[in-house]
């Protein structure tokens, strides 16, 4: 009984990422700005968040192992870290597909981007730990310390890093419901850093209602350099125009003016603003991330039996010999 | 241009190979599961019908250093 549940329970896993993958292309709109090519958000976060998971479980059996020494309880770390390596891996991948549409270029060493390689090294020395130690008992423990150590950095790598750093493309502020970016506020004549971008405040000219910032936007290294007209309606309280930045589909928005203070608040808007308000791309979002859950837990089920049979046969091999 | 890369078509391309790369995965993964679990229960039955590794026995060798006549009071 049980095992036919758990078969049903497998087939289920099957057939609801097919309906992901179908969805992700059929069933979710295009995203303002960035047409068909942000429909991978759907397979981005979901990942990410699985990597997490993963990690977390580790940690949880490394623990256990520490305090009963059962090798089953190895077993389930290892099997855990090595699935939110390969998670964590597909959310780099991913990310660098979206980074090269969005940015131009696969890898920029954004906080983000730099965040999440340290990650991936600290997991991979833990594996490159466990190849290193030939005696089985000493090999767990080991680990298991390990892991508890690495668990530690991976919520500071994973949400901490990248927002405390003033100067990231990754787009919280587009793809988080609730979160926000704060942007920058500079005086007339002053400079800032939007993202990777020096921004300069030139002018704001009143006309009517509405308030036209004149910014001069320099590229990285300041190779290049372009006047932006962002603007902004005092009336409504909303933005107008939100000028591209050059050879990015982000924009530079003016959200805010004060013309007593002669400043203004700038922000870089992503493309997808407040995608998850749209039912479906939520809907499908949330079945991206129960599905990927489930996929976790199943590949844990069969990696960790594996393991298992693994030490098993050696032992007999072992005793035999 | 290929007809694959059409505007119109080029996002059933893509929807396809993502299908196609997940069908192969869960097979993969099915199979996998399958054997694995397979190993697992015909591990567990040998064990439960060895009496042996039952109820595993210490076992130990003598081995003699010295030959029998070189025994000290035999000298």
């Amino acid at each position: 009984m049980v095992q036919r549940l758990a078969r049903l329970g497998k087939l289920l896993i099957g057939l609801w990422l097919a309906g992901v993958a179908i969805a992700m292309f059929l069933v979710v709109p295009q995203y303002e700005g960035l047409g068909n090519a942000g429909r991978i958000v759907i397979m981005h976060v979901p990942t990410a968040w699985v990597a997490v998971v993963a990690f977390t479980v580790s940690a949880i059996f490394s623990a256990r192992y520490l305090w009963r020494r059962r090798p089953q309880d190895d077993d389930y770390a290892l099997a855990a870290a090595e699935s939110g390596f390969l998670f964590t891996t597909l959310a780099t991948v991913t990310g660098m597909i979206f980074s090269q549409v969005v940015w131009g270029v696969y890898w920029n060493w954004d906080p983000r981007q730099t965040s999440i390689f340290v990650l991936l090294l600290i997991y991979a020395a833990l594996f490159a730990l466990r190849a290193a130690i030939d005696e089985p008992q000493r090999r767990r423990q080991l680990s298991a310390v390990y892991s508890l150590f690495a668990f530690v950095t991976m919520p500071f790598l994973v949400f901490v890093a990248p927002r405390i750093a003033d100067s990231t493309l990754h787009p919280n502020c587009a793809f988080i419901q609730g979160s926000q970016c704060d942007g920058l506020t500079l005086e007339v004549g002053k400079i800032g850093l939007l993202g990777d971008r020096k921004v300069q405040l030139l002018a704001l000219e009143r006309n009517g209602d509405v308030v036209t910032a004149q910014v001069k936007v320099s590229e990285p290294g300041l190779t290049a350099e372009r006047v932006l007209s962002p603007s902004f309606d005092l009336v409504h309280e909303e933005m107008v125009a939100r000028p591209e930045f050059p050879g990015l589909r982000y924009q530079l928005g003016l959200e805010a003016v004060d013309l007593e203070a002669n400043s203004a608040l700038l922000n870089i808007e992503a493309p997808g603003t407040g995608l998850l308000e749209n039912r479906r791309t939520l809907f499908t979002f949330l079945a991206a991330i129960i599905g990927f859950t489930a996929l976790f837990f199943w590949m844990l089920s069969v990696r960790a039996t594996l393991l298992g049979v693994q030490w098993a046969l050696a032992q007999r091999a072992g005793g035999r010999l | 241009m290929s007809v694959a890369l059409e505007a119109g078509v080029a996002i059933y391309v893509a929807m396809a190979v993502a299908l196609a790369v997940w069908i192969g995965i869960f097979v993969y993964l099915w199979r996998l599961d399958a054997q694995a679990s397979a190993l697992k229960r015909e591990l567990e039955r040998e064990q439960s019908e060895d009496p042996v590794e039952r109820a595993p026995a210490p076992r130990a060798t003598v081995t003699r250093v010295r030959p029998a006549s070189s025994e000290p009071g035999e000298g």
